[in-house]
């Protein structure tokens, strides 16, 4: 049946002009009214074939009537070429009431057997219409109007006696008896069909709110989890740092002891000590600075500072660790870089961060430091690049090298830094300050990092928090599916209305 | 010989700096929570404060304003000591009043160098 019907839905569908076809609503109403006006003629004109074989002399009457049924299967044409689908569902329901009382008051007035067709007006006609109040007072006083005419004509006028027998004019109501059941019938099985989508349509519905919801409440459990654990890395990472502050402070102390005293030995080992503690230290700062990030919880504090003394200090720090393994550290900031407007203290751990990655990763180069302004319409942007001569990064891991613990497992992950956290950070802290950070590299010629910023950050925080926005996403994409069903609901005629308005409430529950 | 008043509640901490600072020729004295170095400001008079943030119920901060706020105590420079370095608390610092800022663990040369500058800065002779 459901096959059956999705065929005769493509057929009639060719009739339907785009605009009707783009609205869900007035496309059922109109595929109602398609299937009335091609098939309505086929079993309507069973009624004047029945005439003319009955009657002892049949007429012009007949004819007339067998043309105003046919005139029918004009309808659906016209529609297609006009469109003017509330105009023809008048004339259609004017044609029809046309035909019946035609045929009524050749043969017989009340006792005609093509009277039971009157109970089709109305069914036929709301079947059209829709919900539209308008359009159903237009039908009603048009059937009443008709019906006083009738009845005006019927009195006034002398109607002509059929001259049919008694036996013929049973067979006569018979033929229009069944021919307007199977008409109604028809008409009915496809409300029916048209019925149960609908119902279907709200069941789809619901579903998509019990999976919004659950939806939500997974966000709010994910956000709790993720904001306890937050906390917890936050606190174990303080904790960590006061005794690492001492293994720190006091090897330092008795390295200067050693070195005084001349004892490379044990300079070399408190060196070890010392140099692990500090590694020690950056990934706990690191750590607690993702967890922060991550959590929302990462301040921004803007300042003015001049771009070129603020890399001469940053490659300052990093001078030494540039001898040690032999690379050649220069500062290339542009004539006219000037000033920038950003937290400065991100900016230098980010810059910090893509020196220390380059001379890790370089033996006896060049690694340059260099700044750029680009004039843009929409507020200048500072790049900073940092390029070595090192060994290079294969293309297919330029992604993964800004993942945290992405390199798991990865040979060269050592080589680069074990979990990532560096760069990791880095690019959320660039994000922070409304900037990135790319990378391009070929192996064997090296790399280059470029943080791009604008010169001039806005006020307040970014928040960058991938998990969290694809969540939202799919949330936001599962209301507006639900929202797209309760419009289809809304605008659905009859039994649903106070339905649709109880599934308002609940909508408005799970926004709340 | 300059004087400078350690305020840091943790005991590793306070003896490392204790001790390398004395090293480096400071008289040092040290006291373990806020109240005790409000106390301490007035009754050493040290020429610099160092003052970590992070100590127990009266934080730095509020150690550092309760000494800028008594008159004999403003003058004395107090360098702010904080865990991890965070923007926001530099931009505290300079506004609660103190005269640098830097973080832990200390990098000893760099905070000579902040303890220099401060000492300089203060003892200029009156114009």
């Amino acid at each position: 049946m459901n096959k059956t019907l999705a065929g005769l839905n493509n057929l009639v569908d060719w009739f339907l002009p785009p605009e009707i076809a783009a609205d869900r609503e007035v496309r059922k109403q109109a595929r109602m009214f398609l299937y009335s006006h091609l098939f309505g003629p086929v079993i309507g004109n069973s009624v004047p074939l029945a005439f003319y074989f009955l009657s002892p002399k049949p007429g012009v009457d007949i004819a007339i009537l067998a043309a105003s049924i046919s005139a029918f299967w004009i309808y659906p044409f016209v529609l297609r070429a006009t469109g003017r689908y509330n105009l023809l569902t008048v004339l259609s329901v004017e044609n029809l009431i046309f035909s019946i009382l035609w045929s009524c008051y050749f043969h017989g007035g009340v006792m005609s057997p093509t009277l039971p067709w009157t109970l089709t007006i109305p069914l036929l006609a709301f079947f059209y219409i829709g919900p539209s109040a308008r359009m159903r007072a237009i039908i009603l006083s048009q059937l009443a109007i008709n019906l006083a005419i009738f009845y005006y004509l019927y009195q006034t006028t002398s109607p002509p006696s059929g001259g049919m027998s008694a036996g013929a004019t049973q067979a006569l109501g018979l033929v229009s008896t069944i021919a307007a059941s199977l008409y109604v019938t028809m008409m009915a099985l496809f409300y029916a069909n048209a019925l149960a989508s609908q119902v279907e349509l709200e069941g789809e519905m619901r579903q998509h709110q019990i999976t919004a919801s659950a939806l939500r409440q997974a966000t709010e459990d994910a956000k709790r989890a993720s904001a306890a654990k937050s906390e917890f890395v936050a606190k174990m990472s303080h904790e960590l740092r006061t005794p690492l502050n001492a293994v720190i402070g006091y090897s330092e102390m008795l390295l200067e002891d050693a070195i005084d005293e001349q004892d490379d030995t044990v300079a070399s080992d408190l060196k070890r000590i010392h140099e692990a503690g500090h590694h020690l230290l950056k990934l706990v700062n690191e750590v607690l600075d993702l967890s922060k990030i991550d959590a929302g919880k990462m301040e921004v504090f803007n300042e003015f500072a001049d771009c070129a003394p603020l890399l001469q200090k940053a490659a300052q720090t990093y001078r030494q660790a540039a001898r040690q393994a032999k690379n050649e550290l220069r500062v290339e900031a542009e004539a006219g870089v000037g000033v920038i407007y950003t937290d400065v203290m991100k900016l230098n751990q980010t810059i910090g961060e893509l020196l220390d990655n380059a001379i890790k990763h370089t033996r006896e180069g060049t690694i340059t430091l260099a700044a750029s302004r680009t004039r843009r319409p929409q507020g200048d942007e500072i790049a900073i690049s940092v390029r070595d001569t090192g060994a290079g990064i294969a293309k297919e891991r330029f992604e993964s090298l800004f993942e945290q613990f992405s390199a798991a497992g990865d040979v060269s992950s050592t080589k680069y830094g074990g979990a990532n956290l560096g760069l990791s950070l880095s690019r959320k802290l660039c994000h922070l300050l409304q900037g990135d950070i790319t990378v391009e590299s070929e192996i064997g010629q090296g790399s280059c990092f470029t943080i791009r910023m604008p010169a001039s950050a806005g006020a307040g925080p970014a928040e960058d928090d991938a998990e969290n926005e694809e969540v939202a996403a799919a949330l936001a994409a599962a209301e507006a599916r639900s929202r797209d069903l309760l419009a289809i609901l809304a605008v659905a005629g009859n039994g649903p209305g106070a339905r649709s308005s109880n599934v308002s409430t609940e909508k408005a529950a799970v926004n709340a | 010989m300059r004087k400078i008043l350690l305020v840091e509640d943790n005991e590793n901490n306070r003896d490392m700096l204790t001790r390398r600072l004395t090293r480096q020729g400071f008289e040092v004295c040290s006291a373990v929570d806020g109240p005790a170095g409000v106390a301490m400001a007035s009754s050493e008079s040290p020429d610099l404060i160092l003052m970590d943030i992070a100590l127990g119920e009266m934080d730095g901060w509020e150690a550092t304003l309760l000494i800028k706020a008594a008159p004999e105590t403003a003058s004395i420079p107090v360098i702010a000591l904080t865990a991890h370095a965070l923007s926001s608390d530099r931009a505290k610092s300079v506004e609660i009043g103190c005269a640098d800022f830097d973080t832990k663990p200390v990098d000893l040369p760099r905070l000579l160098g902040k303890i220099k500058a401060c000492l300089e800065a203060w003892n200029r002779p009156p114009v």
